[in-house]
């Protein structure tokens, strides 16, 4: 254990006096927190297509309820499809069309559905989930001014300002929202999820992992010296050096994955849920990606070679892990595939935390999944490594 | 057999279709300096590797202080102190990093390691650059902290592979005195190397290695016996050389005569005295020498007479 150590202590200390890991390490992930914050946080905000041509005050309402959320713009439209065509060009992340008579139906009782269209991507269903929402708080005014009016015999049209004064803690309602592009259990699977939270959990794995990899090149340059043959001349085991080497990366990769969680929380207000879920979570995936960036420096023999494949496989495995496109919007085949990847298991733990409310004890499948990843990749990297120096 | 250190048996390793070991037997005593000499490519480092451990063999069984050595054994590697051909160390750490390091892996507790190490690099010369990274560091510098690695934990079997090579004259001499030091002191050393001077320098007994194989083995005097104790002479001449051949041949102090193209090779007892007579009787067949080489009795010409060639060219 204390050769664990030692080795371990040498890597990190070692990538810490090149001049470059500084960057890598310290302001890099400066770098990722603001893209971060850029993309999902308040930095750059979204806009939302409208088409209400509708003057009724219910429908004025709830154009300006999406208006005045911080981080969405609001463009209107002469037409529903002057909206779809802003949402297909890109012009607009999504688009809501509210019908001309929503006032006048909701007044008579009726059941009114709002159209969301977006393109299926992340940005367009978790806007598409503010969005929700605002119609949802403005469905219990509704429902509770029907309330009033059938039992306390006040007109709808009375009670229904009282309705919006009284209207935190009243109940849910159903006004049906449809969205083109994603199906209803979608709605409810991402119920919960902060403004955006999803894609700041993804980054974080994605970024972590694909930074991992790159660790490949120190072991690489450690065997090229020499020095990784010469530690097996000493009373020190093969799984030792592995277990040593990966200790290293694990520091580098533990440092970034706290440095940017910490950063987003402080500058963006990014929710990763339960801290010690949170903590555990950067923990074991810090531990899976040191042991595959281990794993491929004892498979390659030439940095270059291992860098430009560990970018491969870091995307290639982010992508399938659901880090670019949520996981529950893949197909139910790919989803099987998706678990195959630790990327996927390290995200749903957020997602626990985070969308579901979980703590600790709720992620513990994934955290056992994840330290599984980590033993399997070690080991692998273990055998690998010992047929390459002593062959 | 009890009193040795090391027992090398049947040694054998092949790369694709090239042996490069080839079935090689060595013991090393207690204390004993056992020199590997041999040319380039004749499987030092094949061989040195294997007994360390380090390599994967086709073929054989190592044994250390009793104890078998294989790639995957451990605790049985500390008794041996092994110093690679190639330089191995951390350049972008100190001497006393580098030496710190492998102390811990060579399990040293903290107390004894920073006394040892303070102690390693006095003997190798390198106290007053300890603090500097050896990438600063001069050819022979970092050969002695490559060196100086190796004798850290101090072992009972220091294994040394062609440490002087690409090292000045000086630095060199430093490495040989150490080596000797250490014998003086107890250490078993296998020492391979490709100049004959260091091995007959350095070693209580030597084996002849080439293509793989121990040709011969023993001490020097037993080695340089097994060429009769006799002087080899090289005379260059003019192309033709047969005409000298029967002449020389009869000469009393000759034993054996070799005619290559443009050259004659005599083993003779005596060469300094006989020489002069032997130029004449070259002189009187016709065939005029241009130049004079006397190899005296070493393990330069022992090589030469058991594989035919030279260890260097
Ligand atoms: N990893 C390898 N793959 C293929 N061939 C090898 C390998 N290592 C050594 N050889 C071959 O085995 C033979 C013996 O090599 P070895 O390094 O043991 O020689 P050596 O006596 O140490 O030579 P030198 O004095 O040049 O260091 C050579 O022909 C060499 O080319
Ligand atoms: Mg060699």
């Amino acid at each position: 254990m204390t050769k664990v150590l030692a080795i371990g202590v040498v890597n990190t200390k070692r990538f810490l006096r090149e001049k470059a890991n500084l960057f890598f390490v310290f302001v890099f992930p400066i770098l990722i927190v603001l893209m971060i914050g850029a993309f999902f946080g308040g930095g750059l905000s979204s806009t939302v297509g409208v088409y209400a041509p509708g003057d009724g005050e219910l429908s004025k309402a709830l154009v300006q309820g999406i208006d005045d959320l911080e981080e969405v713009k609001v463009r209107e439209y002469g037409s529903e499809a002057a909206l779809i065509d802003g949402v297909q060009r890109g012009g607009v992340q999504g688009g809501l069309v509210v019908p001309a008579d929503y006032d006048e139906r909701l007044a008579a009782g009726e059941t009114v559905e709002v159209g969301y269209v977006a393109r299926p991507d992340q940005t367009g269903i978790l806007l598409g989930e503010t969005v929700n929402g605002v119609v949802q708080r403005q469905a219990n005014l509704v429902r509770a001014a029907r309330f009033a009016a059938a039992r306390a015999g006040v007109p709808y049209e009375d009670a229904l300002p009282v309705a919006m004064v009284v209207a935190p803690g009243t109940e849910r309602v159903t006004v049906t929202t449809t969205e083109a592009g994603a199906e209803d259990s979608l709605t409810a699977e991402f119920e919960g999820l902060g403004a955006f939270d999803l894609g700041a959990h993804q980054e974080l794995i994605l970024f972590m992992f694909l930074t991992s990899l790159a660790g490949s090149a120190a072991l690489i340059q450690t065997r090229q010296l020499g020095v990784a043959r010469r530690m097996l001349s000493t009373p020190t085991g093969t799984g030792t050096i592995l277990a040593g080497e990966t200790l290293g990366r694990f520091n580098v990769a533990l440092v970034q994955g706290l440095y940017i969680v910490g950063g987003t929380v402080l500058l963006f207000r990014v929710d990763w849920g339960d801290p010690l879920g949170a903590l555990a979570v950067v923990v074991a995936f810090s531990l899976v990606g040191a042991a595959a960036g281990i794993l491929m420096g004892a498979v390659f023999s030439n940095d270059s070679q291992a860098g430009g494949l560990g970018v491969l496989i870091g995307l290639g495995l982010a992508a399938l892990g659901g880090c670019m496109v949520p996981i529950e919007i893949f197909p139910a085949g790919m989803q099987a595939v998706a678990r195959a990847t630790p990327h996927a298991w390290a995200v749903d733990a957020f997602s626990e935390m985070v969308r579901r409310d979980g703590g600790l004890v709720d992620i513990l499948p994934n955290l056992g999944v994840l330290l599984a990843f980590a033993a399997v990749l070690m080991l692998l990297g273990t055998w690998r490594l010992r047929r390459v120096l002593t062959r | 057999m009890a009193g040795n250190i090391l027992e090398a048996r049947g040694l054998r390793k092949t790369f694709g279709d090239l042996v490069a070991v080839d079935g090689v037997d060595f013991h090393i005593a207690e204390g004993e300096t056992y020199g590997l000499l041999g040319p380039n490519g004749a499987g030092k480092t094949t061989t040195i590797s294997m007994v360390m451990g380090l390599l994967e063999r086709d073929g054989g069984d190592v044994v250390v202080d009793g104890k078998p050595i294989s790639t995957s054994s451990t605790s049985a590697k500390a008794a041996i102190g092994y110093v690679p051909q190639d330089i191995a160390i951390y350049p972008d750490l100190t001497a006393r990093e580098n030496l710190d390091f492998f102390g811990r892996l060579y399990g040293m507790p903290s107390s004894t390691r920073k006394q040892r190490v303070d102690e390693v690099l006095e003997i190798i010369g390198l106290a007053d650059r300890a603090g500097d990274r050896s990438e600063e560091y001069s050819g022979g510098m970092k050969r002695r902290l490559n060196i100086g690695i190796g004798l850290l934990h101090g072992p009972r079997l220091l294994m040394l592979d062609e440490p002087t090579v690409g090292v000045d004259p000086q630095s060199r001499n430093a490495i040989l005195e150490s080596v000797e030091r250490l014998s003086r002191e107890g250490m078993a050393v296998l020492y391979t190397t490709h100049y004959m001077e260091e091995a007959e320098r350095l070693c209580d007994r030597v084996g002849i290695i080439d293509q793989g194989q121990i040709k011969a083995e023993g001490t020097r005097g037993e080695l340089v016996a097994m060429v009769g104790g006799r002087d080899r002479v090289h005379l260059a001449t003019t192309d033709r050389t047969e005409p000298a051949v029967g002449p020389l041949q009869q000469h009393p102090s000759v034993d054996e005569v070799t005619a290559a193209d443009g050259s004659l090779e005599l083993l003779v007892r005596g060469a300094a005295e006989a020489l002069p007579r032997l130029l004449e009787t070259a002189a009187s067949a016709g065939v005029s020498v241009t130049s004079v080489d006397v190899v005296e009795p070493n393990l330069e010409a022992v090589f030469l007479h058991l594989t035919g060639k030279a260890l260097r060219d």
